[in-house]
């Protein structure tokens, strides 16, 4: 019963975003709004702002390097929030003293 | 109805993606395994992949790395490819913390059954009983 509610649920949802699909633009055309000046711009200018030949790592490291460093925090509090989760003595049973 | 068909065959990778998030999200609402479900928040997660890279995607492109020997290709959009980077790390992030917090549960209830779970704790609840974690 569930399952029949949620296949439902999710054809619903599904034709509205197939609607949606077929009002983007069309995939892979040169002209969409995702081409504008910003690829451009990282095209043509990551070789003389980076001396990088890869956009992609440019991008990561230089261009977007504060929004790297910020990431590793991100890392950094979700393994700290998985020691503190599992450390010893944390277990149910443990604290039920 | 035509052009709605011929938009949507040509815009494929975005109904792959589409396919993608749907079963991810059937397979959150309908496994009350809690394993199962952080399989679909991952499926879920890669269906946005998809998406995103197919956006940047433009054709004939190569992949965005300079190629100086020949000056008259066209690459692909380099941003999204990068903010999917940040995306992949965020998915493990929250992947590692979502386990980790099942093998917490799987101590207390000894089991990984949302619905037992939730039954085990309905239980403690009404016989005053300490079956849940002691709080």
């Amino acid at each position: 019963m569930a399952n029949k509610v949620a296949i439902v649920l999710l054809v619903c949802i599904g034709l509205v975003m197939l609607v949606a699909i077929s009002e983007l633009p069309l995939y892979g055309s040169p002209d969409t709004p995702a081409q504008n000046e910003v690829a451009e711009r990282y095209v043509h200018g990551t070789l003389g702002d980076t001396g990088a030949l890869n956009m992609v790592a440019a991008i990561v490291i230089d261009y977007r390097a504060y929004d790297t460093l910020i990431e590793t925090t991100v890392l950094f509090t979700a393994v700290i929030a998985v020691f503190m989760v599992l450390k010893k003595g944390s277990t149910g049973k443990g604290e039920q003293g | 109805m035509g052009e709605f068909g011929s938009r949507i065959v040509q815009n494929y990778p975005y109904v792959f993606a589409l396919a993608l998030f749907a079963i991810g999200v059937y397979t959150i609402l309908t496994h009350s395994n809690l394993f199962k479900k952080v399989i679909g928040i991952n499926i879920m997660e890669g269906s946005i992949y998809v998406l995103f890279i197919a956006a940047g995607n433009v054709r004939g492109g190569v992949a965005p790395v300079l190629d100086l020997a020949n000056s008259d290709l066209v690459y692909v959009h380099p941003l999204p490819q990068a903010l999917m980077l940040t995306g992949i790390v965020v998915s493990v992030s929250v992947t590692a913390l979502s386990l980790a917090l099942i093998m917490k549960l799987y101590r207390s209830y000894g089991t990984v059954d949302a619905r037992e779970i939730a039954r085990l704790t309905r239980l403690g609840n009404e016989v005053g009983a300490d079956v849940t974690s002691g709080s």
